[in-house]
């Protein structure tokens, strides 16, 4: 029994002895010149692959694309370090010819490649031709439909010859969040089949250079390049850390674990209780906003979206009946604990949009009638942001706003007034009924929708969709939700669902333009049930009046101001017709902390970029950032 | 079998604790009959309160009363569990019986599928199935599929009992006397091995119940229906443990470790009783 | 019956060869009945963010159609699927295109064979020692609070044992990593700072394994000593004054260790499916992480090849083990 008891010691004593074990995260790296961010593609199970230019071979956001790449131009989603468009690469705005079948672009002279080399238009004339020579690159395809031919007459030069007028090409090398990336001529043209191509180690133009990596994709650390005066982000200063990690940290809740341990600075999202957490028990952990809703509001606009394709939907009385059923205010509180950013039109309300579209629409919507087919009603409350602030307010206390503006840019303006008994008229007008309290279609059947939901890689939307479901489900509607997992994104766009929770509609977020995703609506494009339909047009919407909109848009210029007309335009439209009930904008809880890095990008004083960290604009963000503890 | 009973509990101790805990368990899932929320629905109480009167083990970020969840939970965790311990029981009863009492080729070849199931690791396998069914994998095809993976290791059990059945006297009474294969199987055998069936079906349901956990808790379940993996699910959905609501982790956690500890126990006392020699030990007599 | 050694040899091998055969069957045709299109996924995640024109996306989804090259019925894929088996070459991989699926594999496989094989034994020899022991000397008042332990921990699930003690070392008391299969940025050398990293990360994924493990073995050997400890010979042995020691170690658990190597090579596929559950608890950058990654990114060329490579391990282990078993027990040549 001598053998048993010393067994225990040895144990208890082994136990007591682990905490002497614990040390850092990170080895043979100085932790206060090194900043540690989260990269949402988690673990990369291929991670000696660096060349981009390959769909899907490797990872993009492990700081390969934020730190490393470069193109002609960026278009921040918030207000950028010095206005909202950047020329990057590119040294002036694109230059069209009057009918838009021509670009020429002024290169910035003296950038250089991360191995000496000096950048020049003869990359830009060999990435663009490879793309016209190669199939199944990332941007084979948009080159091969766009571009004609392209000729460097001198040095810092390109011209662009397209094949039919194109005036939103320069989109194509504009980032948010990615762009078409230049590739080095003189690695590239030795490498043979760039399908097969791993480009490790990588070459780039951005100011740091890959360290090293794990074998098995669980981080990426990267250097500042000694020369970073040569690159194109030298402007605007030294970017702040020597060392960038880009890491896996696992589940959202060992995200939160690890930042409370100041082993993670940046963390890409977590979920809204976990944010909860680090604004009460870290002092140094910030969001975007200093109190509630904390998030980042990114330009991107999750909505209910309907299949028009199905029978059932086609009818816009019933898709407006589905909306005035939703309570947002409960689904605010279900997706994100009261910490989302409402818009009852089809824009996000984040960046420079509400000062361009939501702001100048109120009025109109306040005025906006809808015929129930027994009476018109007045379907918008503006008072619905403010709602959500004095709902919680009593359990937050002053980390919620209070002035109106304030409370317009956290929380939104208004929405949908829930409205049963307009949304039974309407109902009754297409010809349903309600028999024992459930719903009956025209034939008889039960009205069932199957609302589409990822599951657990986005939890907030799929806590929205059980929410809308169950308010559904309480009107008498046959309501449930289906969790896609794997096959989301698939379903969404063979067109395989009913509703859908997601988003068809992505802005630049800074720039009023919407050709973004508007484009993509025309009816042109929409496919046959079944076909898998091009992005963004998930709800396969098709509408003379709208492809009315889409002609204008494209015929005038990026910065001319009749594209706001035109975008509010359809924005009008979209309230008529309801083809996505828009929700909110998608707040990514982007948590920082300053223990050892200050100057984060924030919502009050400094919404100089996005801080959502897989994003290629945050590569302004490293130029910010100073160390606490140099 | 009340004699057997009164007879396990007065001289068996983990029998007594396990009938103890399965009643416990089994009393709260007989409660969700009682519920004043139907199970489904969200925000029905204030969200985030610790255990306290009147929500005795508090309530969740989904603004769910814990305990009523749970009961829902369990019982169909219990449910799913029985469901797969009964139908698997149902093919290693004919398999291993047919297998041990024709023996020959039909043995063989029975046992050699039997050792391939043993064999082939069926995580994988249940993920593939999902991977492939998605949506439609509902509960009681989960139930179904899991009973088609799970009977191999008790066949074998049943197939070596049914072997010495076989050579006993009775049997080739039966035999001579023109009883049908069928019959003797059902009407000799089958009480002979009946005690064995019923303590590896307790395990069995033990089986199902964690299996199910771990594929509810990485999403690869239907989420609609609660069960004790889907309320974990949800848990860490809203990262209940870092943000402090451990009771919706914790009582879930608690009460299938009860039920765990439960059959397990119940299952040993059972298999001590089958084994004289131990029974003897432990009565002292 | 008796009969050799070659003959259990080769009987055995006939078991290994119908088992792999049987199981990749089932995998094959259970993964191609998957409605997922891998160019779909493929697209949705390319155009996941950043502009996108939509012709452009026709001519995308073409170009990938051919480099993927899914083409051609069933039965042609199932050919060269046994083609490829055969010289373990899975295809590409294809939401890491075009990195062969057998290139990710030899990644993570060292990990989890690792984590697998030393779970399995410490947790058997671990398990054996004890429970012999507890059947040996019932009386034991340590040895009876260990079997009490053990019996509450094993019915538990890997899953559930792998959560608690990752709340318990990565929360409450955060002195262990929780995450990830060695320290960041430590160059991969055969040195002590890395072995020793290497083993700090996997202290808690072993350790589940181990609780849970532990448990049966002890169980299973302690009720098999305590009947042989009333068999004749032991009796004899202890009359005749053979030290206790001598003949717990080769008269009681030398017997009664047969059974559990059989018990072992029955088990090898359960423990297996925990370390899979339990690499996805801790992060571990082994194949139970690469499967359900395979999985939710509709990777159905990485998730057949790693189920494909799961069954031959497995199947492998079992044999190895039964191989062994004559050895460990010269009385069985042939069952």
């Amino acid at each position: 029994m001598q053998l048993v008891r010393s067994c225990l010691i040895a144990a208890v004593a082994w136990l007591a002895a682990l905490p002497a074990l614990a040390q850092g995260t990170i080895s043979n790296l100085p932790r206060n010149q090194t900043l540690i961010v989260e990269n949402p593609e988690g673990t990369i199970k291929n991670a000696g692959w660096f060349n981009i230019w390959a769909i899907n071979a490797g990872g993009q956001s492990t700081g390969l694309h934020q730190l490393m790449m470069d193109t002609f131009w960026y278009i921040d989603p918030n207000r950028g370090v010095d206005g909202v468009w950047d020329n990057s690469l590119a040294s002036d705005k694109p230059k069209y010819n009057a009918d838009f079948t021509e670009m020429t672009v002024k290169l910035r002279p003296g950038i250089f490649w991360s191995d000496g080399v000096e950048f020049s238009a003869d990359d830009v004339v060999y990435t663009v031709e490879t793309h016209l020579k190669t199939n199944g690159l990332r941007w084979s395809a948009p080159i091969q439909v766009n571009v004609a031919s392209i000729a460097a007459p001198d040095r810092n030069t390109v011209v662009f010859k397209l094949k039919k007028p194109n005036s939103r090409f320069h989109a194509l090398f504009t980032v948010r969040w990615n762009a078409m990336w230049m590739m080095p001529k003189h690695v590239f043209e030795k490498a043979g089949d760039l399908l097969k191509f791993d480009f490790n180690p990588p070459i780039g133009l951005g100011a740091y250079t890959l360290n090293s990596f794990d074998p098995n994709g669980k981080w990426f650390i990267w250097q500042r390049r000694p020369d970073w005066q040569r690159t194109t982000v030298a402007r605007f200063g030294q970017p702040g850390p020597t060392y960038v990690t880009y890491l896996d940290p696992g589940p959202p809740d060992k995200r939160v674990i690890a930042q409370l341990n100041h082993e993670l600075d940046i963390i890409h999202d977590t979920s809204p209780e976990g944010m909860f957490t680090l604004a009460k028990q870290a002092k140094t952990s910030h969001g975007w906003f200093k109190g509630f809703p904390y998030a980042h509001p990114d330009p991107t606009l999750p909505a209910v979206i309907f299949n028009l394709q199905n029978d059932l939907l086609k009818n816009r009385d019933v898709r407006w009946a589905l909306a005035l059923l939703i309570d947002i205010k409960a689904v605010s509180m279900a997706s994100y604990r009261g910490a989302a950013t409402i818009s009852a039109i089809g824009v996000p309300p984040t960046g420079t949009h509400p000062d361009y579209y939501q702001g100048p629409l109120e009025d109109w919507l306040k005025a906006f009638e809808l015929d129930t087919g027994k009476r018109k009603i007045k379907p918008y409350d503006p008072t619905v942001g403010k709602q959500i602030a004095d709902m919680l307010r009593p359990s937050l206390g002053d980390q919620v706003p209070s002035a109106p503006d304030q409370i317009a840019r956290a929380f939104g303006r208004g929405w949908w007034k829930p409205d049963p008994q307009a949304a039974t008229e309407l109902l009754q007008r297409a010809g349903f009924k309600k028999v024992g309290g459930k719903w009956q279609t025209q034939d008889g059947k039960p009205f069932a929708i199957k609302i589409t939901v990822e599951g657990e890689a986005r939890p907030v939307m799929t806590r929205a969709g059980s929410m809308i479901a169950q308010q559904w489900q309480q009107a008498g509607i046959d309501a449930a939700t289906t969790v896609a997992q794997g096959t989301f994104f698939e379903r969404r766009q063979t067109g395989d669902f009913e509703a859908i929770i997601s988003w068809s509609v992505e802005t630049w977020g800074g720039h009023p333009d919407l050709s973004f995703f508007l484009d993509s609506w025309h009816s042109q494009f929409v496919v046959a049930s079944g076909k898998p339909q091009p992005p963004r047009n998930w709800q396969r919407w098709s509408n003379p009046e709208l492809d009315k909109i889409i002609e204008d848009v494209r015929r005038v210029d990026f910065d001319d101001p009749k594209g706001v007309e035109l975008g509010r335009d359809y924005l009008k439209l979209a309230v008529r017709e309801m083809p996505i009930i828009p929700l909110m904008s998608y707040n990514v809880f982007t948590v920082m902390d300053e223990t050892y890095w200050t100057g984060y990008p924030n919502a009050e004083t400094a919404p100089y970029t996005d801080p959502v960290p897989n994003w290629g604009n945050t590569k302004y963000m490293m130029v910010k950032l100073k160390p606490t503890k140099p | 079998m009340l004699a057997i009973a009164r007879d396990l509990f007065r001289y068996n101790r983990e029998f007594a604790l396990g009938v103890a805990l399965l009643a416990v368990v089994g009393g709260v899932a007989a409660l969700s009959l009682v519920s004043p929320y139907p199970p489904n629905l969200t925000y029905v109480v204030p969200p985030d309160v610790p255990p306290s009167w009147p929500y005795l083990l508090g309530t969740n970020s989904r603004g769910q009363d814990v305990f009523w969840q749970l009961s829902f939970a369990i019982r169909n965790t219990l449910a799913f569990g029985l469901m797969v311990a009964l139908v698997s029981r149902m093919l290693a009863l004919v398999i291993g019986l047919v297998a041990g009492y024709l023996g020959g080729w039909v043995d063989r070849v029975l046992m050699s599928i039997n050792d391939t199931f043993l064999v082939v690791p069926l995580f994988p396998i249940l993920v593939l199935f999902y991977f492939v069914m998605r949506d439609s994998m509902t509960w009681a095809l989960l139930a179904l599929v899991m009973a088609g993976l799970g009977w191999a290791y008790d066949a074998r059990l049943i197939r070596s009992l049914a072997m010495s059945l076989r050579t006993r006297e009775f049997t080739e009474t039966s035999v001579f006397s023109g009883m049908s294969v069928g019959r003797i199987l059902a009407e000799e055998h089958f009480p002979y091995v009946l005690p064995i069936v019923f303590s590896t079906t307790l395990n069995n349901i033990n089986w199902a119940i964690g299996l199910e956990v771990t594929l509810a808790v990485l999403g690869f379940t239907d989420i609609n229906t609660p069960t004790i993996g889907g309320m974990i699910f949800w848990a860490n959905q809203h990262t209940a443990m870092v943000a402090g609501i451990w009771w919706w982790i914790a009582f879930p956690v608690a009460l299938v470790v009860a039920t765990f500890i439960g059959f397990f126990l119940v299952a040993i006392a059972m298999n001590e009783y089958i084994d004289p020699r131990s029974r003897l030990m432990r009565t002292g007599a | 019956m008796t009969s050799s050694y070659p003959a259990y040899l080769l009987r055995r091998l006939g078991q290994f060869v119908l088992v792999v055969f049987i199981g990749i069957n089932i995998v094959f045709f259970i993964s191609h009945a998957t409605p997922i299109d891998p160019v779909e996924q493929t697209v949705a995640a390319a155009t996941q963010f950043g502009a996108t024109s939509p012709e452009a996306i026709a001519l995308m989804r073409q170009s990938l159609r051919e480099l993927y090259g899914l083409e051609g019925g069933l039965w042609e894929q199932y050919a060269v699927f046994w083609q490829r088996i055969a010289v373990a070459d899975f295809g590409p991989s294809l939401s890491a295109f075009p990195t062969p699926v057998s290139v990710l594999i030899r990644r993570a496989a060292p990990w989890t064979v690792g984590l697998w094989s030393i779970a399995t034994l410490i947790s058997w020899s671990l398990g054996n020692l004890l429970g012999g022991l507890a059947g040996y000397y019932p009386r034991s008042r340590a040895l009876r609070a260990a079997g009490a332990v053990a019996m509450a921990l094993h019915p538990i699930p890997y899953y559930i044992v792998g959560f608690v003690l990752l709340i318990v070392f990565g929360y409450v008391w955060p002195i262990l990593p929780i995450t990830g299969g060695y320290q960041i940025n430590l160059e991969r050398a055969f040195d002590l700072r890395f072995v020793a990293s290497v083993f700090r990360h996997s202290l808690l994924p072993a350790l589940s394994l181990i609780l849970v493990g532990l448990g049966g073995w002890f169980l299973g050997m302690r009720s098999l000593v305590s009947n042989i400890v009333t068999e004749d010979y032991v009796v004899f042995a202890e009359l005749g004054g053979v030290r206790p020691r001598r003949i717990l170690a080769s008269y009681v658990m030398r017997n009664a260790l047969a059974p559990q190597v059989t018990g072992l090579a029955m088990s090898v596929s359960t423990i297996y499916t925990g370390v899979i559950i339990i690499e996805q608890v801790f992060g571990y950058p082994g194949l139970g992480s690469l499967l359900v990654y395979g999985v939710l990114a509709g990777d159905y060329s990485l998730v057949l090849g790693v189920a494909s490579v799961s069954i031959i391990a497995v199947a492998l282990a079992v044999l190895a083990i039964d191989l062994l078993y004559p050895l460990v027990d010269p009385r069985v040549k042939a069952r």
